[in-house]
């Protein structure tokens, strides 16, 4: 039963790892590099799993989510910083994926997308509000798992396997240095975007994890990104595949499902819309709920789904809050696409917030009793911390200095 | 009424002008229904003892029975205090 | 028995939980009595958006004022235990904390399916 248990686990969090940051960014990066970017791609996984095993344990043993880490570590000056930060990056990130909920739901029923956006809200909202947590996490992931269209694309392109190989291997480029480093940038952002801790911790402490679901957390964590970063190679693959000679630059969703369209037809559209839509649904899910987490966390309040909304009124008040501003914003006519690169370039920027707090609580002998970082987590958290710090400086200048990835 | 962060971040000093470091904390001794400040934590908590790297045992704190006057922006305690 | 905890590290900005495991907020800020010469005694823990003025510059002074500012006192005497999180021994409710839930809460339970 604990085997199914897993499996399940890690069914949902394949599907689940893909968001719109990842879907714009793996096949951007294809489109402009190539294969020559995929070795970035095993990096931020490392990374994610890396820090989602650290923050499952520290939810497990301590009963403390991220957030509570930030305000604990950071202190109430330069957690209110953090929080902030969080907050914007969070709405931008929202909007940016139920823009794109929207425009999957254009593509599939023709509606006009305004109605869309509306629609999109009302059943995300409902969706939320009924289902029991367990079964939103199951429901979009395994919708999500329907983007396993484009790893069979992929197969389907005949790309040259040895161009893709070689791909795997670190590597600088001489030709477009900057946007090269910028699109990295962007993949580690991307990879590693922090409502993802926030979220899968605060999960952790709702479940009430203890100290007998340490393995369960190491196996999620490991196995349902690992296999999550396979569908982010597929993605940029199809990327190069594709669109890399063409000088095409898949500015909207619809380029992108192109990629399942060209090698596989109206099925390999379908599945492919369909797995958008119910993985950029989840990430929706997931995002909005950080936010609310993150406030919550941070002031003190009650929280949790597993509260039910009249034990937690504020915590409620905070996602329904969140959900609104964020249908607003999507209505303003903003373009997703477009938003999602500033959200993920923005995330980058503010990794260290979230990645500090952890790494410090992580090592507390005070929190974490003897379940405290060994010697593997904490050499490979520290250079991470350090991967973090310069990605999260060079974010900026490398988004002014390559035009959002124009040049 | 004093508060603790009111403390946190004022220089400490000694009589004779000699700076000792910022308070970055204040030691406790707590129990069921007491709870006093026994020492004051001062200078640079350790990154690399939070991240489990150094060892911490350093000793970081003036006692508070040193402090003879607290004003303005500072702590001053006697000169010659020993570290805890 | 008495136990050496660093204030600042182990109990400010840590979670409050009451005595039936509620969350009720943070401790902004200790409050203490005393004073050079004299013992220094932890006597209370303050909580509320009023005390955020002290902590965080113009940005604290912002979010007392969008908190609309109020300070709960919890003795020290009603802290049952520091360990990861602050114990109280009291309900929320006896300590006056938890006010911002319990004013919501008659406008969240007008949804249907809000215990759901």
């Amino acid at each position: 039963m604990k085997v199914f248990q897993v499996a399940l686990g890690i069914l949902a969090a394949i599907g689940g790892f893909v968001d719109i940051g990842d879907l714009v960014f793996n096949v951007s990066a294809g489109a402009t590099f190539g294969y020559q970017l995929l070795w970035v791609v095993v990096i931020g996984v490392i990374g994610i799993i890396v820090y989602s095993e650290m923050c499952g344990r520290v939810a497990a043993i301590s009963g403390k989510a991220v957030f509570d880490a930030v305000r604990e570590r950071l202190g109430f000056k330069a957690g209110l910083m953090a929080l902030v930060a969080a907050q914007v990056v969070n709405l931008m990130t929202l909007t940016a994926e139920i823009g794109g909920v929207a425009i999957c739901l254009q593509l599939l029923s023709g509606l006009p997308y305004r109605w869309l956006i509306v629609i999109a809200g009302l059943v995300l909202l409902v969706v939320v509000w009924v289902t029991a947590f367990e079964w939103i996490e199951r429901i979009f992931g395994y919708g999500g798992l329907c983007l396993l269209v484009f790893a069979v694309a992929a197969v389907k392109l005949h790309p040259v396997w040895g161009a893709v190989g070689h791909g795997f291997v670190p590597h600088l480029q001489t030709q477009s240095p900057i946007l090269y480093a910028y699109f990295a940038i962007g993949l580690l952002g991307a990879a590693m975007t922090p409502y993802e801790v926030y979220f899968y911790s605060s999960g952790g402490v709702e479940e009430q994890w203890g100290p007998k679901d340490l393995g369960l957390n190491r196996v999620n964590a490991m196995i349902g990104y690992a296999l999550g970063g396979f569908l982010s190679f597929a993605l940029m693959i199809v990327g190069g595949s594709l669109f890399l000679d063409k000088g095409i630059e898949p500015e909207f969703l619809g380029s992108i499902t192109m990629g399942a369209e060209v090698p596989l037809g109206q099925i390999g559209l379908l599945l492919a819309l369909v797995g958008i839509l119910f993985a950029v649904s989840g990430a929706a899910i997931d995002t909005l709920f950080s936010g609310a987490y993150n406030l919550a966390q941070f002031l003190g309040w009650e929280w949790g789904r597993y509260r039910h909304p009249r034990g937690a009124p504020r915590f409620t008040a905070t996602w329904l809050v969140l959900l609104v501003l964020a249908l607003g914003l999507v209505m303003t006519g903003v373009d997703p696409v477009q938003l999602t690169e500033y959200a993920v370039i923005f995330s980058a920027v503010a990794l260290p917030l979230t990645y500090i707090p952890i790494l410090l609580v992580a090592n507390d002998r005070s929190y974490m009793r003897e379940y405290t970082n060994g010697r593997v987590a904490n050499t490979l958290g520290l250079i991470y911390l350090v991967l973090i710090m310069i990605v999260s400086l060079t974010a900026i200048p490398l988004m002014i200095l390559t035009n959002v990835g124009q040049n | 009424m004093r508060t603790l962060s009111s403390f946190l971040g004022r220089e400490v000093e000694t009589q004779s002008g000699r700076g000792l470091g910022k308070c970055r904390d204040l030691r406790a001794s707590i129990g069921r229904d007491h709870a006093a400040v026994e020492a004051i934590v001062v200078g640079r908590r350790g990154w690399l003892e939070h991240l489990g790297i150094a060892k911490a045992q350093r000793r970081d704190a003036v006692p508070w029975e040193a402090v003879v006057k607290i004003e303005g922006n500072r702590i001053v305690v006697r000169d010659g205090t020993e570290f805890v | 028995m008495s136990d050496y905890i660093d204030l600042g590290l182990h109990v400010l900005d840590h979670q409050l939980l009451d005595s039936e495991g509620r969350r009720c907020g943070n401790v902004d800020d200790l409050a203490l009595e005393g004073g050079p010469g004299d013992k220094l005694r932890v006597v209370a823990i303050l909580s509320g958006p009023g005390v955020w003025r002290q902590r965080a510059g113009v940005v604290g002074r912002v979010a007392a004022w969008i908190g609309r500012g109020g300070v709960v006192r919890v003795p020290w005497r009603d802290v049952d235990e520091v360990a990861a999180h602050v114990r109280l021994r009291k309900q929320a409710e006896e300590l006056g904390l938890g006010r911002g839930d319990d004013r919501l809460r008659p406008l969240v339970e007008k949804i249907p399916g809000a215990d759901r």
